[in-house]
């Protein structure tokens, strides 16, 4: 089961200009799928950033889990573009979080192979980066965050630069593979359907410096409908948010 | 195959034309021996045990001269790319050094190591250094930042798992570059290194020339383009197993 993790006063910024965000606290709750909103430079992909170690914040403090079980990373971040190592065959990209870890690599290769069967590429192991479609890459950019089997998952807008049809099939995987791993995810997405499809919990940013100006509880069943009323109702209700807290910031 | 028969027609076309100059007096023999008499220079060179001796020197200040020219420039170019404060440091020294020909290194050589194998071997490693020092710090430079990223993001942050992980396969294509243009660079220097006296190819082109035997320079200059072209294939094999990842 994963842990808790605990956001507290969190600020971050850039060279010496003034903080894009400021007093973010948030609390994950374990297996819980939060998705990030807000418009462009509020520091969402950022705050990710802060959240795996890539950044470090201006202020404030990230109670992680810390490296409790062998053969695991805290965290571990899914790309906007896939990023693989073009040098490296897909089962390598996917092993390549698992270096460093201490496991032999007979089990590197097991755990490679298993997480491909799992996102639907068992056969691609072999294959070069260059061989596979944008939604494939996508699969095996998520599959080596998998693999780590991290207790928090950090996506950074992963199936925006994908057509709608390879999108829609990616995020009902993401769903399956959350159910069967049981990991905390925080997902950024500008795509406000996105959002009310995929998280039980949406935090919107907004502001200058930006805050969460609404936290929403997602409380439609699932699996969800988009051609519901309902999910309309809650997709136009964060919209009217959004463009408020733009409306708010100065400047914008 | 159509690309191939004007290869060949294209090299019988141009034989024709060397064997014709001298015989149709044109030009002296003397100043272009013509092809036909190419192959009994050889035998002569081959049955005097001189051929075998100057091939295999010379392939010997090569290799090592080939080796630890490359190896360096490439480590050097790698740091300097790595380390703003070594390339900040090596700016200066780079300008002054670069623009030196080999053949100016070789008084230094002689002083430096006399007549000697090392002599030659150092022209050639001063040769083939600056080539792959470039080529080095060019492709490590250029290595996506984004994967970089990736590496930290995945437990792979420190100076050498980066280096080992990412630097080094993400630049192989850059580096090899440099290498196959050090592997031409250094057959020229062979021939500068060892026109001072140390035994080889370019050793016994002088003396040859000094002789006005031309039929046997011509001799050992197709030997350094065999052996240059032979080295070549090789490393395009090699080179080609290394980037199988590309497209």
């Amino acid at each position: 089961m994963a842990a808790l993790i605990d956001i507290r006063d969190l600020a971050i910024g850039y060279g010496d200009a003034p903080p894009v965000l400021e007093g973010f606290s948030a609390t994950l709750e374990p297996g819980s799928f939060t998705a990030l909103v807000g418009p462009s430079g509020v520091g969402k992909s950022t705050l990710l950033r802060v959240l795996s170690g890539l950044a470090a914040p201006r202020a404030g403090s990230v109670a992680l889990p810390g490296r409790a079980q062998p053969g695991r990373r805290t965290t571990a971040m899914v790309f906007q573009e896939a990023r693989l190592l073009p040098w490296r065959r897909v089962a390598g990209n996917v092993a390549f979080g698992l270096e460093g870890l201490g496991l032999p690599s007979t089990e590197r290769r097991a755990r490679a192979e298993e997480t491909l069967a799992l996102v639907g590429l068992g056969e691609m192991g072999r294959r070069w980066p260059h061989q596979l479609s944008g939604g494939q890459r996508q699969r095996v950019n998520l599959a080596r965050a998998l693999a780590v089997a991290p207790e928090l998952l950090l996506l950074d807008e992963p199936f925006s630069a994908l057509d709608a049809i390879t999108r829609h099939t990616l995020q009902d995987e993401l769903l399956r593979l959350w159910r069967e791993t049981g990991t905390t995810i925080l997902f950024v997405t500008h795509d406000l359907d996105e959002a009310v499809y995929l998280a039980d919990r949406v935090i919107l940013l907004g502001g200058r410096p930006a805050r969460a100006v609404r936290d929403f509880r997602v409380d439609l069943h699932r699996p969800r409908e988009r051609d519901t009323t309902a999910f309309a109702e809650r997709v136009r209700e964060l919209r009217g948010a959004l463009s408020e807290s733009v409306a708010d910031g100065a400047g914008i | 195959m159509a690309r191939l028969s004007y290869a060949v027609l294209g090299l019988a076309l141009f034989l024709l034309l060397w064997e014709a100059a001298p015989r149709l007096g044109l030009i002296q023999s003397l100043f272009l021996p013509p092809p036909s008499a190419i192959p009994g220079a050889f035998l002569g060179e081959l049955r005097a045990g001189f051929w075998v001796d100057a091939v295999l020197a010379s392939l010997g200040h090569y290799l090592l001269g080939l080796a630890v020219g490359t190896a360096s420039g490439t480590a050097l170019g790698i740091a300097a790319a790595l380390n703003d404060r070594l390339e900040a440091g090596l700016s200066w020294v780079v300008r002054i050094l670069r623009p030196v020909p080999g053949l100016a290194w070789v008084p230094f050589a002689v002083v430096w190591f006399g007549i000697t194998e090392a002599a030659a071997t150092f022209i050639i490693v001063v040769g083939v250094f600056w080539i792959n020092y470039y080529a080095a710090f060019g492709a490590a430079k250029a290595v996506d930042r984004d994967l970089l990223e990736v590496a930290d993001a995945f437990g792979h942050g420190g100076t050498w798992p980066r280096l080992v992980k990412v630097v080094l396969p993400g630049s192989t294509a850059g580096i090899l570059a440099g290498v196959r243009t050090g592997l031409g660079q250094a057959w020229m220097a062979v021939v500068a290194a060892e026109l001072f006296g140390v035994p080889g190819l370019g050793q016994r082109m002088m003396q040859a020339s000094s002789l006005l035997a031309t039929d046997v320079v011509v001799v050992y200059m197709i030997t350094i383009a065999a052996l240059y072209g032979l080295t070549d294939a090789i490393f395009v094999q090699v080179r080609d197993r290394l980037l199988a990842w590309q497209r």
